[in-house]
C-alpha cells in the first residue's frame, strides 16, 4: 500500500545550521512524488498518486552548511487545491514541475500554478525552480529545453531538466535551490531563526523529542 | 515509467508465481505482518465456520432476511459487525447495509449505458491513475488486465453519473477496495449509495468542490486530538502540525489508501453500518501505537472504549456554524 503521511527520513538528528521549507507543485502525474522519493531515498519506486499532502525531511550539506529541508509534496489535482493552498505560506523555495512529454502540464504552470504562487505565497523573495521531468523519455518529448528556459526567465526562476527515473539532475535540483535560498539574506535569516527557535524549544522540553516529526 | 514496469511484470508473471497475502497483495518481505499470515489452528477454523453459519442465518438466502433481522435485532447486528463481517460474505453484506442492492434493481441497464455509450471529461485523468491504484495487488497489477479494466469502467461510469463530483483522485482506492469484494456493476452502485445516497449517504460531500466533508472531518478530528490527547495536541501546535498534514489522505479515501488492508476493511464494516467514521480508532492509534495495534481485534475494542460520539455531533454543529457561509461560498465558486 502507499506510504503513510507520517513518514520521514533522516530526521533523527537535530543538528543542522539552517532549516528551509520547500514546496513541490504542478499537475497530477508529472512526477513530483517521484522526484522527492528519488532525492530522499536513493531508490526509484513506482508510486501511488498523492492524496492531499505529504512531506519528507532531508538533511544534507550544501555550501559547507548543514541543512534541514522539509519538503512538502502536494496533490496535483484541482479539487485538492482547497487543501494545498495553505502550504505556500512561509515556503522559502517552490519547485514547479512539468512533464516534458505532456505539453498541457507545461502550459498549466504559467496559466495556473504561477498564479497560485502569487496568490498564496507569503514570501516576497521566495526562490522558484522550474523543473522539466521525465527527460529519460527523449523520444516522447514535446516541450523543448529552450521553451523551458524561456518560461523560467519569465517566471524569474531557476531551471533544470531532470529524470526521477534515471536520477539525472535530481540532487542538483534541490541543491541549487538551497544554494540560491542561502544567497537571499531575508530567507537565510528565516532559515536560521527557525533553527534557533527549534533548538531553544528542545531545551525547554528537556529533550523529550528526538527532533523527528513523528517521534 | 509506470507503463514499463507493468509491461515487464506481465511478461515475467507466468514464469514466476508471486507470493501473496490472504487478500491478494503481493508480499513484501519486510512489510508482511507475520501474525496474520500464520496458518490457522483447527479450533480457530471451527470458530470461523460457526461465525459464518450465524451470519448466513442472519442475512438469509441472497440477503432476503437482512432487513427483517436488522429491524428486530439492531444491537446484535451492530455487535457482530464490530467483530468483523466474515470475508466471504463481506461484499454481499456491504451491499445490503448501504442499500446499493435496491439501487441496482431499480436501475436496470443504467450502468451498461454509462460504460458503453457515455464519454467523460475525466477519462484521461482516470487512465493516468489506473496503474497507480493498488499496484501491488494481483487483481490490479496486470496492465489492461480485468482488474484495471473494471476499475476504469466503474470510475468512468461514476464520473458521468455524478458530474458535480466527476473524478477525484482517491476515489480509485475506494472503487478498488469494492472491486475486490464484488462485481463491477455492484461496486458502481455501492459507490453511488455512498456518495449520493440510498439508505443514507455517508460520504456525501467528500469529493465535492471545496471538499466540505473532508474539512468537517479535519475540524472534528483536530478538536478531538486536543481534548483527548492534550499533550500530543500541544506538541503538534508547537511544531505547527495540523491534521490536514497527515489525516487528509485518511479521510479522502476512507482509510483505503495508506492503512493496512486488513484494518481498512474492518473500518469499512463499521463505517457502512454506523454511518460515521470511527474517530475513536484514530485517537487510539495516536495514543499508543504498539505492534499489535495493527491487529483489528486488538485495536477496535480498545478504540470503542473511547467515547467521542457526543463530542462529534457538537463539533459538527460548531463547524457548520463557523464555516456555513464560507462552505456555501466555496461550493458556489467550485
Amino acid at each position: 500500500m502507499a506510504s503513510t503521511g507520517l513518514s520521514s527520513s533522516n530526521s533523527s538528528s537535530s543538528s543542522y545550521d539552517l532549516s528551509f521549507k520547500i514546496l513541490l507543485i504542478g499537475d497530477s502525474g508529472v512526477g513530483k512524488s517521484s522526484l522527492l522519493v528519488t532525492f530522499i531515498s536513493n531508490s526509484v519506486e513506482d508510486l501511488s498518486p498523492t492524496i492531499g499532502v505529504d512531506f519528507k525531511i532531508k538533511l544534507l550539506t550544501v555550501g559547507g552548511k548543514k541543512l534541514k529541508l522539509t519538503i512538502w509534496d502536494t496533490a496535483g489535482q484541482e479539487r485538492f487545491r482547497t487543501l494545498t493552498s495553505s502550504y505556500y505560506r512561509g515556503a522559502q523555495g517552490i519547485v514547479l514541475v512539468y512533464d516534458v512529454t505532456r505539453r498541457e502540464t507545461f502550459t498549466d504552470l504559467s496559466d495556473i500554478w504561477a498564479k497560485e504562487v502569487e496568490l498564496y505565497s507569503t514570501n516576497q523573495d521566495c526562490v522558484k525552480m522550474l523543473v522539466g521531468n521525465k527527460v529519460d523519455k527523449e523520444s516522447e518529448r514535446v516541450v523543448s529545453k529552450e521553451e523551458g528556459m524561456t518560461l523560467a526567465e519569465e517566471l524569474g526562476s531557476l531551471f533544470l531538466e531532470c529524470s526521477a527515473r534515471t536520477r539525472e539532475n535530481v540532487e542538483q535540483c534541490f541543491e541549487e535551490l538551497a544554494l540560491k535560498i542561502m544567497e537571499v539574506p531575508s530567507l537565510l535569516e528565516e532559515g536560521s531563526a527557525v533553527g534557533k527557535r527549534n533548538i531553544l524549544k528542545q531545551k525547554q522540553v528537556h529533550h523529550t523529542s528526538g527532533g523527528g516529526c513523528c517521534s | 515509467m509506470e507503463k514499463k514496469r507493468v509491461a515487464d511484470d506481465h511478461e515475467v508473471e507466468p514464469a514466476v508465481p508471486v507470493r501473496v497475502d490472504r487478500f491478494g497483495f503481493v508480499k513484501q518481505e519486510q512489510n508482511s505482518a507475520e501474525g496474520l499470515c500464520r496458518s490457522r489452528s483447527a479450533s480457530e477454523y471451527e470458530r470461523e465456520e460457526r461465525r459464518i453459519r450465524k451470519w448466513r442465518k442472519m442475512i438469509g438466502v441472497g440477503g432476503s432476511d437482512w432487513k427483517h433481522y436488522i429491524r428486530r435485532k439492531p444491537h446484535v447486528v451492530k455487535r457482530r459487525i464490530r467483530k468483523g463481517i466474515p470475508d466471504c460474505l463481506r461484499g454481499l453484506v456491504w451491499q445490503l447495509i448501504s442499500g446499493s442492492r435496491d439501487l441496482l434493481l431499480m436501475n436496470p441497464g443504467v450502468y451498461e449505458q454509462l460504460v458503453i455509450y457515455e464519454t467523460s471529461a475525466s477519462e484521461l485523468d482516470i487512465i493516468r491513475d489506473i496503474s497507480r491504484t493498488f499496484p501491488s495487488h494481483v487483481f490490479f497489477r496486470q496492465r489492461h488486465g480485468p482488474g484495471q479494466r473494471s476499475l476504469y469502467n466503474v470510475l468512468k461510469a461514476y464520473s458521468v453519473f455524478d458530474r458535480d463530483v466527476g473524478y477525484v483522485q482517491g476515489m480509485g482506492f475506494i472503487a478498488g477496495l469494492l472491486l475486490l469484494y464484488m462485481s463491477e456493476e455492484d461496486a458502481f452502485w455501492l459507490l453511488v449509495a455512498l456518495l449520493k445516497g440510498a439508505v443514507h449517504a455517508p460520504m456525501e460531500g467528500l469529493y465535492l468542490a471545496g471538499l466540505p466533508l473532508v474539512q468537517q472531518y479535519l475540524y472534528q478530528f483536530d478538536h478531538l486530538v486536543k481534548e483527548h490527547l492534550p499533550k500530543l495536541g500541544e506538541h503538534f501546535s508547537q511544531e505547527m502540525i495540523n491534521p490536514s498534514m497527515y489525516a487528509s489522505q485518511w479521510f479522502i479515501t476512507v482509510f483505503s489508501y495508506s492503512f493496512p488492508f486488513h484494518l481498512a476493511i474492518r473500518i469499512w464494516d463499521v463505517f457502512l453500518y454506523e454511518v460515521k467514521l470511527p474517530f475513536e480508532k484514530l485517537i487510539h492509534a495516536l495514543r499508543n501505537f504498539p505492534e499489535d495495534a495493527l491487529n483489528p481485534d486488538v485495536l477496535l475494542p480498545l478504540a470503542y472504549s473511547t467515547k467521542v460520539s457526543r463530542g462529534l455531533d457538537v463539533l459538527k454543529q460548531e463547524y457548520e456554524k463557523q464555516n456555513g457561509k464560507q462552505a456555501e461560498a466555496n461550493r458556489k465558486q467550485g
